[in-house]
C-alpha cells in the first residue's frame, strides 16, 4: 500500500495477531489445512471419481472461476457490504467465513443460472445460456460445455480487470463515495471494461466455433496470422498471466514500483501498464520455454504440440506461479521482510519460482491418481487451472473470510495499542 | 519508506522497463533468437523397407449410432474424464441403433504384401459391441480367417471402449492370437483380455486371451515386417485412456501409408513424426483410419487450424471415416482435400467417407 493511498480496504487495515507462532509451523500447517479443505471440496464437487462429478470438465471449472471473482468483488470492490467492518472485527471467524463463503456460492449460483443461463444468453448472445444453445439442436453435453467456456471466460477477464481498480487507481475518481455507491460504480465500471475485452478477446472465438461460421454476428479471430491459431486459447494465455500479474504485484511484489508513483491517476495508469507488461513477459518467456523443452509447435497439430495447447499452458504455468506466490503471502507472512523492499522482492520471486517448478512436476505426477484428471500434460479437457484455482479460492476463503483462523485471529483494540 | 518518484523519472523508467521488456519478452520468442538458443532437433531416420501393396477394409466404422445417447451417458457419469469402465452404458430402446442397442465398435482388415510375395493379414481392433461385431467379422469373412489362424496378429490402436470392449468377437475364434497393444493400457485393460467382466459398463469376455501380448511404447519406430511398422504416442486420451499406436506402411512407387484406429495423436502431429522419424516420410500419399476430429459433431477452432494446415503435407489419398465426424468430412472437402468417398452400407450413415465394407486399394 502507497504511503498516500487514496482508499485502502478493510483488509489492508486488518491488523491480525499470531496463534500459531511462525516460523515455518504455522505456514506448514495452514497450508495443510487449506489442501485438506480444498481435497474435500474436490472429491464432493468435482472429482471425475467424487459425488458430484461437475468437473466434466468445463462446467466444474466455470464455477470454479466464478468463485474466485465473487470472491474478489466482495472483497476488494464492496470491501465486505453490506456486512459493517464493526461486525468484522468482532465476529468469530467460523461464522464470518460460513456466512460469507455461503454468499459466495449463492452469488455464483444466481449469476450462472438467473443472469447467464435465464438471462444475457436467452435475451442477448445464445451461447451463454446451455437450454437456449440445446434449442438450436446442440448435444445436451455441448451445450453444457460450450456455454461453460463463455461463462468462465467473462469471469477470467474480470479477475483482471475488476481488482486492478481498487489495487491500482485505489479507486480514483470515485474513492470518496461511500458503499455500495462506491462498490455499485467500480463493479459496473469494470464488468462494463470486462465486456468490452470479452467481446473483442473471446467472441471471435465463437464465430469459428459453431458450424457453419457465424461470420455475420462476430469477427474473424483477428490474431490467426500472427499466433497460427484460429482459438481463443492465445487470447486465454496471456489474459490468465495478466490476472497472474495483478495477484503478484498485490501480493509478493507489494504494488512495487507504481505504488511510488505520487499521486492519482498516474499511479494506477503505471500499474496498469506494469501489470499488462509484466503479463507479456510471462507469457511469451513461458511460451519460449515449452519450444525448449517440447520443440516449436506445429499449425494444425494437437496435444502437447498444438499452438493453441500451448497459449493455454502459459496461462496454466502462471497460476501455478501464482499459487506458490500466494501460499508465501499468506502462510509464510511474505517472507522476507526484513530487507530492503527490492531485496525482499527479489527473493519471493526467486523462492516462488523454484518451488513453481516443484509444483508443476508435482502436478502433472500425481494428479492423476490424486484428483482424477487425465494423465499427461496435454488434452483438450484437461484444465490443471480449475484444481489449482480451487486451491486459491480456499486459501482466500481462509485468509480473506476467516483472517487465517485458527493461525490468527483479529488483534483486539488494546492488543492493537 | 521510498522516497516518491519525479514525473521525469517516472517516465523515463515506463519507457525503458517497456522497451526492455518488449525486447526481452518478443525477442526471446522470436526465430532469430529461437534459431539460435532452441536445441537441434535429432535426425535419426529409421528405414522400415518397402512393401508391393496394400488392402484396407472398414470392418466397422460405427461405433455408436446416437450421438445424443452416447454423450447423455458420459454427462450422466460425470463427463468427458470419467473412467469408461465404470459408465453405464445404453444398451436398449435406440431408434438408430443396431437392434435398439446404441454400440457399434470400430476394426480394419489389412493385407499387406510383402516385397516376397507373402500377404500379412493384420486385425486392427475388436469393435465395442459383440452382437454387431460378430455379425461384422462374419459378413466380412473375418470370423473364418481368424477360426482358420489365418490372420497373423492383431494390433489395438488404445484402450477405447469402441476399439477394444468387443475384444470378444475376436477371442472366441482365435483366442492365442498373438497381440500387440500401445503402452498406457490400463490394469483394467489387461484383466478384460484375460477374461474378467465389468458389468457395470456391461461387458466382459468369456474367451480369455491366450496367446503373446506386446506393449509397444513411444522410444523408437517398432517395424513389423519389412514395409510394415508402428508407432506409439504417449497421448493422453477421454474416459481415462492413455496412449495410442497407428500402422506406418511404405509402399512401393507410392509412399508412406498411414492406418489409423482414431489418430488421437492428431493427424499433423502424427504426419509430422513420421517426415523426422522414417525415412520417405516427406511424401505422406495416404491416410485411413478416424482422424479424431468432430466425433460428436462437435467443433473447436483448432480443428480449422488442422484443416488449414493439412493441405500443405501433399497427401493424395484420404480415407478417413469413425471419429473425423461428417463436419470435418464437409469442411475438408469444400477446402480442396482429396477425401475419398465410401457407399454407406451396412449402417454407416453417410457416403461422404469411406463406411462399413469400403476398401481402399493402394498398388
Amino acid at each position: 500500500m502507497s504511503a498516500n493511498a487514496l482508499d485502502t480496504l478493510w483488509l489492508e487495515e486488518r491488523k491480525l495477531t499470531d496463534l500459531i507462532k511462525q516460523p515455518v509451523i504455522r505456514g506448514i500447517l495452514d497450508t495443510l489445512l487449506a489442501f485438506a479443505v480444498f481435497m474435500g471440496l474436490w472429491w464432493v464437487f468435482m472429482d471425475p471419481r467424487g459425488v458430484l462429478r461437475w468437473y466434466t470438465p468445463q462446467y466444474g471449472y466455470m464455477y470454479i472461476r466464478w468463485l474466485l471473482i465473487i470472491a474478489i468483488w466482495q472483497v476488494y470492490i464492496f470491501n465486505f457490504w453490506p456486512f459493517k467492518l464493526e461486525w468484522m472485527e468482532k465476529a468469530h471467524p467460523l461464522k464470518k467465513g460460513l456466512i460469507l463463503i455461503a454468499i459466495n456460492f449463492a452469488v455464483t449460483g444466481l449469476l450462472v443460472w438467473v443472469f447467464y443461463y435465464n438471462i444475457f444468453g436467452k435475451l442477448a448472445i445464445p451461447y451463454f445460456s446451455w437450454p437456449e444453445l440445446k434449442k438450436t439442436g446442440l448435444s445436451d453435453f455441448f451445450s453444457r460445455e460450450y456455454s461453460s467456456l463463455a461463462i468462465l471466460m467473462m469471469a477470467a477477464i474480470a479477475s483482471w480487470l475488476s481488482p486492478i481498480w481498487p489495487s491500482a487507481f485505489e479507486n480514483y475518481p470515485w474513492h470518496k463515495l461511500k458503499q455500495p455507491a462506491k462498490g455499485l460504480t467500480v463493479f459496473a465500471v469494470t464488468f462494463l471494461l470486462t465486456t468490452y475485452a470479452y467481446l473483442i478477446f473471446m467472441h471471435p472465438h465463437y464465430r469459428v466455433l459453431f458450424y457453419p461460421w457465424q461470420e455475420y454476428t462476430a469477427a474473424f479471430p483477428w490474431w490467426y496470422n500472427s499466433f497460427h491459431t484460429l482459438s481463443g486459447n492465445f487470447n486465454v494465455g496471456w489474459i490468465m498471466c495478466a490476472t497472474v500479474s495483478v495477484w503478484l504485484t498485490e501480493t509478493i511484489l507489494e504494488r512495487y514500483p507504481f505504488r511510488l508513483v505520487r499521486s492519482q491517476p498516474w499511479r494506477g495508469i503505471a500499474g496498469f501498464l506494469f501489470i499488462l507488461l509484466l503479463a507479456f513477459i510471462l507469457f511469451f518467456s513461458f511460451v519460449f520455454f515449452q519450444d525448449m523443452v517440447w520443440g516449436v509447435s506445429v499449425e494444425g497439430a494437437k496435444r502437447i504440440m498444438a499452438p493453441d495447447w500451448r497459449y493455454l499452458h502459459t496461462g496454466e504455468l502462471a497460476v501455478i506461479l501464482l499459487t506458490v506466490g500466494l501460499v508465501l503471502y499468506f502462510y509464510f507472512d511474505n517472507w522476507p521482510r526484513k530487507f530492503s523492499t527490492e531485496v525482499n522482492i527479489l527473493i519471493r520471486v526467486a523462492i516462488t519460482i523454484v518451488v513453481a517448478v516443484g509444483l508443476h512436476w508435482a502436478y502433472y505426477k500425481y494428479s492423476h491418481q490424486l484428483l482424477g484428471t487425465q494423465a499427461g500434460y496435454s488434452h483438450p479437457q484437461q484444465f490443471p487451472m480449475a484444481p489449482v484455482i480451487l486451491f486459491i479460492n480456499v486459501m482466500l476463503y481462509h485468509n480473506w473470510f476467516m483472517d487465517g483462523w485458527p493461525g490468527k485471529r483479529i488483534k483486539r483494540e488494546a492488543e492493537a495499542l | 519508506m521510498e522516497k516518491d518518484f519525479s514525473r521525469r523519472s517516472f517516465v523515463k523508467g515506463m519507457a525503458v522497463g517497456t522497451l526492455a521488456g518488449y525486447f526481452g519478452a518478443a525477442g526471446l520468442s522470436s526465430t532469430v533468437f529461437k534459431s539460435q538458443l532452441l536445441p537441434k532437433e535429432k535426425v535419426n531416420l529409421v528405414d522400415i523397407g518397402q512393401i508391393k501393396g496394400l488392402k484396407i477394409k472398414v470392418i466397422s466404422e460405427t461405433s455408436w449410432y446416437d450421438n445424443n445417447v452416447f454423450l447423455n451417458d458420459v454427462k450422466k457419469a460425470g463427463g468427458l474424464l470419467v473412467n469408461q469402465y465404470e459408465i453405464p452404458w445404453t444398451r436398449e430402446g435406440v431408434k438408430a441403433g443396431y437392434l435398439g442397442d446404441n454400440l457399434g465398435g470400430f476394426s480394419t482388415y489389412i493385407e499387406a504384401e510383402l516385397m516376397d510375395g507373402k500377404v500379412m493379414k493384420i486385425l486392427l481392433d475388436s469393435g465395442w459391441n459383440p452382437h454387431w461385431m460378430d455379425k461384422r467379422f462374419k459378413e466380412e469373412g473375418i470370423a473364418e480367417k481368424l477360426a482358420k489362424k489365418e490372420i497373423d496378429f492383431q494390433v489395438i490402436s488404445h484402450e477405447h471402449i469402441d476399439h477394444f470392449f468387443g475384444i470378444e468377437s475376436t477371442m472366441r475364434h482365435y483366442p492365442d492370437i498373438p497381440m500387440y497393444v500401445p503402452k498406457g493400457f490400463y490394469q483394467d485393460g489387461f484383466d478384460l483380455l484375460k477374461g474378467k467382466s465389468f458389468p457395470k459398463a456391461n461387458v466382459k469376455n468369456d474367451h480369455p486371451h491366450k496367446g503373446k501380448v506386446t506393449v509397444l511404447d513411444s522410444k523408437q519406430v517398432n517395424v513389423l515386417y519389412p514395409g510394415i511398422a508402428l508407432m506409439t504416442f504417449d497421448v493422453p486420451i477421454i474416459l481415462r485412456v492413455f496412449g495410442e499406436q497407428a500402422f506406418v506402411f511404405n509402399v512401393k512407387d507410392k509412399g508412406i501409408v498411414l492406418v489409423t484406429g482414431c489418430c488421437h495423436q492428431g493427424i499433423i502431429s502424427y504426419m509430422e513424426e513420421v517426415r523426422k522419424k522414417i525415412v520417405g516420410g516427406e511424401k505422406i500419399y495416404a491416410v485411413q483410419g478416424g482422424l479424431h476430429i468432430s466425433p460428436f459433431e462437435d467443433w473447436d477452432p483448432q480443428y480449422d487450424d488442422l484443416i488449414m494446415a493439412f493441405n500443405k503435407y501433399g497427401v493424395q489419398k484420404i480415407g478417413c471415416n469413425h471419429c473425423t465426424g461428417f463436419i470435418t468430412a464437409e469442411k475438408m472437402i469444400k477446402a480442396g482435400l482429396p477425401v475419398v468417398k465410401g457407399t454407406a452400407r451396412h449402417m454407416s450413415k453417410r457416403d461422404i467417407y469411406l463406411g462399413n465394407g469400403d476398401e481402399l486399394v493402394i498398388t
